[in-house]
């Protein structure tokens, strides 16, 4: 009896926890919800959890100001690639890491692991003044080509591979005469599939979040994807007026991150305890 | 293997919670145009502008050139293409793209507090065949804050950002007798004056600023911040930090901290009286304003704000009730806050095409009158057309003539105290008074701190053997 009374309380301390802990995930969202529906003033003057009613008026200087849907497209293209490229390449470069015995294998490695400690604002100078010098400026190509090469997310294919996928189960495949690329895109990749997916939906809304490369890269207000956007909006007229507004878009451009955390995130949960491999 | 994997992959998910929330910073725009164009009167003159061929780039802070580039495009028939960018980024932005001597922009635009470093980088074309222009028919702050280190004009603005204190006239009226912009400025005169001028008015249950931040607009007042590579801590910077202490120690002021929910309410009406340890950012501005109404004990009026023109603005546009009951006036020392400088790339290719909208935007009167007008306040930089404009009756100001009022205050502006390092030395000195007005620190402590956070960020400066604190 004082058994149970004693997992039940200890239950119900958990969830309180839990739910408290929701509660301070989910107040960040409701009020960003609540302040797309404020006027500037209201936001720079007070705190509420309850809807205003300047939905509108709002949505009348998003629309006066900015080219949402073009926005949209633009990140939504830049999103796409990056997460396009970053899974293939990435898989690729992981597989060929895990798989093959080469010399400077462990070299190329331990450069990896260098470079993902490097913050990409570091080199952004110089990394403008390369994209300046190619006549790249003001275009997508050094948004989405660098994506190519993405460290960290290689690093974490690695050794997500070797833990799901035995060396072993490439011998049959080989075996049959099957091409090594064709090992990789027939065998490995789908193995690998539900670790991409994880880094997939990191890539995803990383450059969907991009703000400061595009910012410094592009100069034409057409191309400009949605954060970079957003910011401008907010210098458009007075901070005041433009609060409510900005709070709109902010809030109908974080949709899409929703909807492709929804999406992949069954494969988180697989990708954690999936392999081909039961040990 | 496993396990790592999952820590990793949390640990991953974590982070780019944490990175959603880039995109929503709001950016720290305090642009003074506040209204959208009523309308374009009067036509102006577009003879002597010449038709160029292609179209010149503009990059700006705030959408008001836009309005401009509309009228420019409608009078000679020239595209100026207006990108604005946040204002949070612009400065790297420009830096980092004409560091690469890039062509893309042609004009482009900075605060008086950017442009320094825009002139040594040499982004800035040389602007001197104005130069007389400039200097005879615009506010003469604006020609000395467009020209570099050896006197080359390079910048050039269409507005001017001079400094007021904006009290409340029927509040002089019942304490001072008088409502009168001259005899209430008297009241600001000098740090011993506002010391009276607060008491008188505690005496009465009013407080005379939102808060003691308000004086730092004066800490300019016979010195410059720094002479001869010296750091100056004169008389009446000393007066300005024993000024803020006793304001504030003897409740003096409302503790409605500029921009906050009390500071916002206050402009409307009575505000409750706030502790001094109140947390001003969690409150609401109807709430405090509901709590407050028809004032009585435990209320306060505030009297005044001292802000640049465009914080003029910010009280009419916030005044609700009282609109049309405010004034301004002069304070300790004439300043000015802020404004657009307009330069001309130095690497464009469309030179003369950019200097004539240059000139459009600065020099042309019709073009000055119609700004005056369709954003409903801002203070322009044309002396003709300030003077044109200086018996305009400004209802929102109790029909005080703004526009004159700001001209005078604008030729009393001494450009020579200006310095590069105005910006660091009053936020620290800032710092320093708000430590020892909260009783953190002692005044000789918080100086000595103050000469040590300066001379961290200006390694160069040194501080002189005349100091009223010494500093090893």
């Amino acid at each position: 009896m004082s058994e149970k009374i004693k997992t039940r309380s200890a239950k119900s301390l958990l969830y309180l926890f839990l739910i408290l802990l929701s509660a301070l995930c989910f107040t960040p969202f409701v009020l960003m919800l609540v302040n797309a529906t404020r006027t500037g003033n209201q936001i720079m003057t007070g705190f509420s959890l309850l809807p205003g009613g300047s939905l509108a008026s709002n949505w009348a200087v998003v629309s006066e100001n900015m080219d949402l849907g073009r926005g949209f497209l633009n990140s939504l293209f830049l999103a796409l690639c990056n997460t396009a490229l970053v899974s293939y390449f990435s898989a690729l470069t992981a597989y060929g890491l895990a798989f093959y015995k080469f010399p400077g294998a462990k070299a190329i490695f331990t450069v990896l692991l260098i470079f993902m400690m490097v913050p990409s604002q570091l080199s952004l100078l110089g990394f403008y003044n390369l994209v300046n010098q190619m006549g790249l400026i003001d275009t997508y190509w050094p948004l989405i080509l660098p994506s190519i090469a993405s460290p960290a997310t290689v690093f974490f294919l690695r050794q997500y591979i070797l833990s799901v996928m035995p060396k072993a189960i490439l011998e049959a495949p080989r075996i049959d005469g099957a091409g090594e690329l064709a090992v990789f895109h027939r065998i490995a990749l789908p193995i690998m599939a539900p670790g991409i997916a994880t880094m997939a939906i990191g890539a995803f809304i990383g450059s969907w979040n991009n703000y400061l490369i595009p910012m410094m890269l592009i100069n034409t207000p057409s191309k400009r994807p949605l954060p970079v956007m957003v910011a401008e909006l907010s210098a458009v007229r007075d901070i005041t007026t433009n609060l409510g507004a900005t709070y709109l878009v902010v809030a109908i451009s974080a949709v899409p991150i929703m909807i492709a955390f929804c999406f992949f995130s069954k494969y988180i949960i697989s990708g954690i305890s999936a392999g081909s491999v039961k040990e | 293997m496993k396990k790592l994997t999952a820590m990793i992959l949390a640990l991953l998910m974590t982070l780019s919670l944490a990175s959603c929330s880039n995109a929503g910073s709001p950016g720290n725009s305090k642009a003074p145009e506040n209204n959208p164009p009523a309308s374009s009167g009067n036509a102006g003159d577009s003879t002597g502008y010449q038709k160029f061929d292609g179209k010149i780039v503009l990059w700006t802070l705030a959408k008001d050139l836009q309005q401009f580039a509309d009228r420019y495009k409608e009078e000679t028939g020239n595209e100026v293409e207006v990108v604005v960018f946040d204002s949070a980024d612009f400065k790297t932005k420009i830096m980092q793209t004409l560091g690469t001597k890039s062509k893309d922009v042609d004009v482009f635009v900075g605060e008086p507090q950017m442009l320094p470093d825009y002139y040594e980088a040499g982004f800035c074309a040389d602007l001197s065949a104005l130069d007389g222009e400039v200097k005879s028919r615009l506010v003469d702050y604006t020609y000395e804050a467009g020209c570099d280190s050896d006197g080359v004009l390079r910048a050039i603005s269409y507005q001017a950002c001079p400094g007021s204190v904006i009290y409340r006239r029927d509040l002089a009226q019942e304490v001072f007798g008088t409502d009168d912009p001259d005899e209430i400025g008297k009241l600001f005169a000098s740090f011993d004056k506002i010391e009276e001028t607060a008491a008188t008015l505690q005496s009465k249950g009013y407080t005379i600023f939102g808060d003691t931040g308000a004086l730092r607009w004066f800490s300019i007042s016979s010195n410059p911040w720094v002479k001869d590579g010296e750091i100056i801590v004169d008389q009446d910077r000393l007066d300005y930090f024993d000024c803020a202490v006793n304001l504030y120690q003897k409740k003096q002021v409302a503790n409605a901290t500029e921009w906050s929910a009390p500071w916002y309410a206050s402009m409307a009406g009575p505000l409750p009286v706030l502790d001094a340890d109140a947390d001003v950012w969690g409150m609401d501005k109807d709430q405090l304003m509901n709590e407050a109404a028809g004032g009585g004990a435990g209320t306060t009026q505030v009297f005044s704000y001292v802000m640049p023109s465009w914080g003029a603005l910010i009280v009419r546009d916030n005044a609700e009730g009282n609109k049309g009951k405010f004034g301004v006036c002069s304070g300790v020392c004439s300043f000015f806050g802020g404004g657009t400088f307009l330069a001309v790339n130095e690497f464009s290719q469309n030179k003369e095409a950019a200097q004539q909208f240059i000139e459009y935007c600065t020099l042309n009167d019709d073009v000055a009158q119609w700004w005056l007008t369709a954003s409903n306040g801002d203070v322009v930089a044309n002396k003709a057309v300030l003077e044109a404009n200086k018996d305009f009756q400004n209802e929102s100001f109790g029909n005080q003539n703004t526009y004159g009022f700001y001209a005078q205050e604008m030729e009393k502006i001494d450009y020579s105290l200006i310095t590069g390092y105005d910006d660091a030395c009053k936020e620290a000195f800032g710092t320093a008074v708000m430590s020892v007005q909260k009783g953190e620190t002692t005044k000789e402590e918080a100086l000595k701190e103050f000469y040590k956070v300066v001379l961290n960020t200006y390694p160069e400066l040194s501080v002189p053997a005349d100091a009223p604190v010494s500093v090893d």
